[in-house]
């Protein structure tokens, strides 16, 4: 028995560094949220993966390309869209249809959701959109908030403690559950949007499909490796534990079966002869398309407070907020903190609600956890994104090739 | 003449002192990045971030329904299915619970 901080069945050593490119640079230390990369000045470097997030981020700024993943289901994904028997469904986070049009020469941050849509249909993806589930997120994640909150004034202890934390950046749970156990208690227990986005596509999305649960191929398309190691973990099979309770007896599949990344999908799209540039839009073929712009905004860092502001407001004060842009949210300050005041109607109550957000983890979070643990945290909400910049800088996104120009000039 | 052919392949062969120090520096600096890359490397990602940034906020302006309550699928989701926000049907499928990683063994 010796310790060890992955469940059987989840993907261990995902980001690796090739020995034989490595020049011993240190640049990946750097960008590194954990001190995972061992090795001194000038010689190769290695990842200790206990430690390691697989979030990536020494992957997309090693400046000679020495760090690859491990796993890959590319061909996995080419052999199912290929079986007539399976309908694979292609679930969209929203940071990758800001990034990869740059795949295939558009301009940096241009939306092509409907193009990636089409490219997608073209290749014989449903589409699910993981800004619905986005949007379910923030139902189930908003309405616990407001329960820990209402509870706390009403002096209950029934709920979940304050502040609550987000959960939907599996870089940052791993962190907590590997550094920080005493403090899983104040995450949110609402699954991240990949999440729900399979179980719900094998559950209600296969009576929408009318299709056996077994025969549907989830796949969703990630900004994040870590998502590879979260659609891993043992526990998410719900939909067919789900189906199990109904009486079925198939042999056990996870709710997201193959995760690829924006660079992944792009290189799938080559593969097949698709050209995103060139493709005809497409709107989506059911209601697994429709999301809000709550749910689009997840993928840069401080989107997910201010989606959960805009239906905690309204749930809270029966009210519609007069202006949905929340600026204090926005931007790329490493801590950024706010405070609303808001009248609950059901309790009669004007309440303070103080909220911060977090990106670029490592850089910033200690001093948020040092007050959490001393019970002086001035905040009842808080979101946490390990990359800089949230998801739209995610270790699978496209990588900006100007980083390593340099090299060429020695 | 046949002295002269042998010094020069035994030239081109054993790096002079001075050659070796030269071609040793050009080696080092592959291996340290030069001053002020991460700070340029911060600075050209920033840049891609507020782009990308830029375009989901685009994405939200240009939306037609911009809250998660309002989106009519997530309604109907509830409606036919789930049953309500943080019901028994939630807690099944849309919740989970994290892991103490200190205590795991293999
Ligand atoms: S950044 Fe790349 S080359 Fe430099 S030490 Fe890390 S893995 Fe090696
Ligand atoms: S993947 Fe992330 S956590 Fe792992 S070594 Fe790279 S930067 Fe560190
Ligand atoms: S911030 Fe986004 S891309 Fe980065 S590890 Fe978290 S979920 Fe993945």
């Amino acid at each position: 028995m010796t310790a060890t901080t992955y469940q059987p069945g989840e993907i261990r050593g995902l980001i690796e560094i090739d020995a034989s490119k490595c020049k011993g640079c240190d640049a990946c230390q750097k960008f590194c949220p954990t001190n995972a990369i061992e090795g001194a000045s000038g010689a190769v470097h290695s990842i200790n993966e206990e430690k390691c997030l697989s979030c990536g981020q020494c992957l997309i700024n090693c400046p000679f390309s020495a760090i690859k993943e491990t796993h890959s289901a590319l061909e996995t994904v080419i052999q199912k869209l290929a079986d007539k028997n399976t309908t694979v469904v292609g679930i969209i986070a929203p940071a990758v249809r800001v990034a990869i049009g740059e795949e295939f020469g558009l301009g940096t941050g241009e939306l092509v959701t409907d193009k990636l849509y089409g490219a997608m249909n073209h290749a014989g993806f449903k589409i699910f959109d993981c800004n619905f589930a986005a949007d379910l997120t923030i139902m189930e994640e908003g309405s616990e908030f407001i329960h820990r909150v209402r509870s706390l004034v009403k002096g209950e202890t029934n709920a979940g403690p304050l502040p609550q934390f987000t959960s939907c950046c599996p870089g940052w749970v791993r962190f907590a559950e590997t550094k920080y156990p005493s403090l899983l208690p104040y995450l949110s227990t609402a699954k991240s949007p990949q999440q729900m986005s399979g179980t719900v596509a094998k559950t209600y999305g296969a009576k929408i499909y009318d299709m056996q649960p077994e025969k549907i191929f989830t796949v969703s398309v990630m900004p994040c490796t870590s998502k590879k190691l979260e659609a891993s973990r043992p526990e998410f099979n719900s939909a067919w534990k789900y189906h199990q309770q109904q009486g079925s007896n198939a042999a056990p599949y996870q709710d997201v079966d193959a995760v690829l990344t924006t660079r992944e999908m792009a290189q799938l799209l080559k593969l097949l002869d698709i050209d995103l540039a060139t493709i005809a839009p497409y709107k989506g073929d059911s209601l697994f398309s429709q999301y809000t712009g709550a749910g689009t905004i997840f993928g840069t860092t401080g989107g997910v407070m201010e989606a959960a502001l805009r239906t905690a407001y309204k749930v809270l004060t029966e009210e519609e907020l007069p202006k949905l842009e929340f600026e204090p949210v926005r931007g790329l300050e490493g801590i950024k903190t706010a405070s609303v005041t808001l009248t609950d109607k059901s309790l009669n109550k004007e309440l303070t609600v103080n909220v911060a957000v977090i990106h670029d983890m490592s850089r910033n979070i200690e001093p948020i956890l040092q007050e959490v643990l001393a019970g002086t945290s001035p905040y009842h909400f808080i979101e946490v994104m390990n990359c800089a910049g949230g998801c739209v800088n995610g270790g699978g996104q496209p990588i900006d090739g100007s980083g390593t120009s340099w090299v060429a000039n020695i | 003449m046949t002295k002269k052919n042998y010094e020069f392949a035994e030239d081109s062969f054993f790096l002079s002192r001075r050659r070796f120090m030269a071609v040793g520096a050009a080696f080092i600096a592959v291996m340290a990045i030069p001053v002020g890359w991460i700070s340029s490397r911060i600075a050209k990602r920033n840049d891609y971030i507020k782009a990308r940034s830029a375009g989901l906020y685009q994405d939200d302006a240009i939306a037609k329904i911009r809250v998660s309550h309002a989106n009519p699928a997530v309604q109907q989701y509830y409606k036919d299915f789930g049953g309500e926000p943080l019901g028994h049907l939630s807690h099944d499928l849309l919740h989970t619970h994290f892991v103490d990683r200190t205590k795991l063994q293999s």
